[in-house]
């Protein structure tokens, strides 16, 4: 065997070994990013198998099952092997030469001829470096896989496979999270009826959850903090209660109807044309005020309504009315929500609808009422507006004529079931004075929910009086 | 045993024989160095060439031309229709011996000589173009019987006309098969037919030299078949060869041109010659091996008259060098 022989022989072992490595290399790189890809598609399925730490391994598992097919596909073969010397012949211009030499290299016996091509060939090859001449190239693909990798490191951080899992599978929100949106419907319901305590309840709730949250401690933990609370809310609730008080036996609704009798009392006391000063209150206004039933109702409990009534006492009798059904409007809605806590203490899928805090009160009051329909006061809920159409309400009543059911007026407690019904074509049969009663009643809370502008306040209430004393028209 | 430096040597002999023919060559025929490099190389391996071109361009100065350098006998036979077989190959003659019997005795036709030129071959009924068939493939007639050899080497460069076509025989596929090569004689340039011009309408050039002579062809010949083949540039070639079959089987790189307007494709002939051609080019360039690009240079010559195409390729005026280069351009080196 001759010395060019062996040293051809030499030279393309080398760069055949060096080509094997930049294919492997190369198809190394293509598979990780192809698992990287798949990976960010197939991003939610760990969270379908409860192993600890699927999530980070899945490229590398994917890659593993990928590898088979890409090794046998792109697997090193003769015609690579040809390839490549037919690729030194081009760039050195060897005129095949390096090939026909590699070929005849291979063959047990050689000529005179073949010599010639070794020889021609090694002084062509003299100083051929195969990794100078043949450098590693970057394919598209194989840049792609440091962006792809950052890409699916970035969506694990930021938990996208966990929401994703969460949405696709219509699982309910973590026990934080549900008590994180429990407590800001609180709050958000505190802050409109003026309840104090319920208020802080709410906030410390929502402190609560988000250290849970940030802290991403266990489910237990936030129930036993949970059930800590719902006693001190229970504790809270027991001590704001006034024995004395006339609004224990009051509906939810009645309570909240009065306090908005109390703002347009305490209004009309206001007027500049009120008798201030005098001892007794003119009749005209005294005949407002009566009627505002429930507040009516108040004064007759007292036995006080007449017209002994001084604008002084008058107004410290609406200051302690107020005082207590607010008290009261807080106590149950301390008490709805540490039921509400209790539950989730218990279950953790507490149902949100029957602890909505924007209908605290009713349930515990309510479910001593009689059976009847019960009316949702929605100008009450957040975000409601007069005007707006409501999604929530009841279902649609198709009565007759009749629209609204009262019960009977007298000592006692008495229960006002309002049904609303489609309006029908035809003439009303109610009078006008209660129907603009309702309505001031009504707007009058919206008044008091500072969402109407206070220059416009006073036209607002004008308007409603002029109604009033317009006189009953059919 | 040969050595290396033996066998450098005799590359070195090979390309400089053939720089001095090209340059004897050169003195009476002015252009077509392409052409003379092709005729050349069938002459080393061993083939026979069919020259094409209108009248006038040099077709028969450049076989005697040819004839002269190499010193080897030359014949010229003119087809004409009433040519015939005994006219080419020889015929028995009544004679008397020297005691005075009467005998018959073979008088050699023009095919009897190394280089022969089939002047407008197309003109010749097919009977007597077949009469070259023998000759051309077995380098032996037979006459009366008995077998007469044709002296070696022996070359036949048959000139047609590819414009009058009235009162031709076109040479059948057989017979168009048996050349090496099919060689086009294209019209000179300006610069060309001014040099023609001065050249033959001066005083007439010395006598051409003899660069070669029948043996050192003939060594030649072994030489060029000793060449080495690369297995993939063999495989490139063959490939080549496929592609020029409509048929979808055996054609795998088959262009769309082939599919379209072949009937037919290349024979085996036809890879024998565009193999044993590119050896002979790697040779007369002095190199130890055949390249692609010497496969690629003789498919022109070596498959375009062993195409056979149809009607359609008729009507759409499509040739058989457009298909071919078609072919060189999607056909890969390697699969």
């Amino acid at each position: 065997m001759s010395a060019a022989r062996d040293s051809l022989q030499a030279q393309f072992a080398g760069l055949l070994a060096w080509e094997r490595r930049k294919r492997l290399e190369q198809t190394t790189l293509v598979m990780a990013g192809v698992a990287v890809a798949l990976a960010i598609v197939l991003l939610p399925l760990p969270g379908y198998f409860p192993l600890l730490g699927l999530r980070w391994l899945m490229p590398l598992l994917l890659m593993l099952l990928i590898a088979p097919w890409f090794f046998h596909r792109w697997r090193w073969r003769q015609q690579d092997a040809t390839r490549s010397m037919v690729e030194l012949d081009k760039v050195l211009q060897l005129a095949e030469r390096a090939t026909t030499a590699w070929e005849l290299s291979s063959r047990e016996t050689t000529n005179a001829v073949d010599e010639l091509v070794f020889k021609q060939t090694q002084e062509r090859l003299h100083g051929f470096a195969a990794r100078r001449v043949f450098p590693r190239q970057w394919h598209w693909q194989s840049y792609s896989v440091g962006p792809l990798l950052l890409l699916w490191l970035a969506l694990l951080w930021f938990e996208v496979d966990r929401s994703l899992v969460e949405q696709s599978s219509g699982a309910p929100p973590s026990l934080a999270h549900k008590v994180g949106e429990f407590s800001r419907e609180l709050q958000e319901k505190a802050k409109s009826e003026g309840l104090s305590e319920s208020l802080k309840a709410g906030q410390e709730l929502e402190k609560m959850a988000r250290k849970n949250l940030e802290q991403k401690s266990s489910e237990e933990q936030l129930k036993q903090e949970l059930a800590g609370m719902a006693k001190k809310l229970e504790a809270a609730a027991k001590s704001g209660a006034d024995k004395d008080s006339f609004s224990a036996g009051e509906s939810q609704q009645a309570l909240q109807d009065l306090k908005a009798e109390l703002e347009a009392a305490r209004d009309l006391l206001n007027f500049p044309d009120a008798a201030k000063g005098s001892q007794a209150l003119p009749q005209q206004w005294m005949d407002r005020l009566a009627s505002l039933p429930q507040l009516k109702r108040q004064l007759d409990k007292g036995a006080q309504a007449g017209s002994g009534f001084g604008p002084n006492e008058l107004k410290s009798l609406l200051d302690r009315l107020e005082q207590q059904a607010t008290g009261e409007l807080d106590r149950r809605t301390l008490l709805d929500a540490q039921q509400y806590l209790e539950q989730m203490t218990k279950s953790g899928q507490a149902r949100r609808n029957e602890n909505d805090p924007r209908m605290a009160g009713r349930g515990e009051q309510d479910g001593a009422d009689d059976g009847g329909v019960k009316e949702k006061n929605h100008s009450n809920l957040p975000g409601k507006e007069p005007g707006k159409k409501d999604q929530g309400g009841l279902p649609e009543f198709r009565g007759g004529a009749e629209t609204q059911v009262k019960g009977l007026l007298g000592d006692g407690d008495s229960n006002a079931v309002g049904v609303k019904g489609k309006p029908v074509p035809g003439k009303s049969t109610l009078g006008q004075q209660e129907v603009a009663s309702n309505y001031r009643r009504q707007a009058e809370q919206e008044l008091n929910s500072e969402r109407v502008p206070e220059a416009l306040k006073e036209t607002i209430r004008n308007y409603f009086l002029s109604l009033e004393n317009s006189g009953p028209t059919k | 045993m040969e050595s290396v430096v033996d066998i450098e040597k005799r590359i070195e002999q090979a390309r400089r024989t053939f720089d001095e023919l090209r340059s004897e060559l050169g003195r009476m025929i002015v252009g077509h160095a392409e052409l003379i490099e092709q005729v050349f190389i069938a002459l080393v391996c061993g083939g026979h060439c069919l020259l094409e071109g209108v009248p006038g361009l040099g077709k028969t100065l450049l076989v005697r031309s040819l004839g002269e350098i190499l010193n080897l006998s030359f014949s010229r036979v003119q087809f004409t229709p009433d040519l015939m077989p005994a006219d080419i190959t020889g015929t028995n003659m009544l004679t008397d011996d020297p005691s005075g019997r009467k005998i018959f005795e073979f008088q050699p036709g023009p095919v009897f000589a190394h280089i022969v030129l089939a002047d407008e071959i197309n003109r010749a009924t097919p009977k007597t173009q077949s009469a070259l068939l023998e000759a051309m493939q077995e380098q032996s007639v037979t006459v009366g019987g008995k077998l007469h050899r044709l002296e070696n080497p022996f070359m036949v460069l048959a000139t047609q006309n590819p414009i009058e076509m009235e009162g031709t025989y076109p040479l059948p596929e057989a017979q168009v098969d048996r050349f090496f090569f099919k060689l086009l004689m294209q019209f000179p340039s300006r610069d060309e037919l001014g040099r023609i011009a001065d050249l033959t309408t001066a005083a007439p050039p010395s006598a051409l030299r003899e660069v070669l002579d029948g043996a050192g062809i003939l060594e030649m010949r072994q030489w060029v078949r000793e060449v080495p083949l690369a297995e993939v540039v063999k495989d490139y070639a063959v490939r080549l060869v496929l592609s020029t079959h409509p048929n979808r089987e055996a054609n795998h790189d088959g262009a769309s041109l082939a599919r379209r307007f072949v009937l037919y494709g290349s024979s085996p002939r036809g890879l024998q010659s565009l193999i044993l051609a590119a050896k002979a080019r790697a040779l007369l360039a002095g190199r130890p091996n055949v390249s692609f690009d010497d496969i690629r240079s003789m498919l022109l010559p070596s498959l375009r008259h062993r195409l056979i195409l149809n009607l359609e390729a008729d009507a759409e005026g499509i040739g058989a060098e457009k298909i071919l280069n078609e072919l060189v351009a999607q056909v890969a080196e390697v699969e």
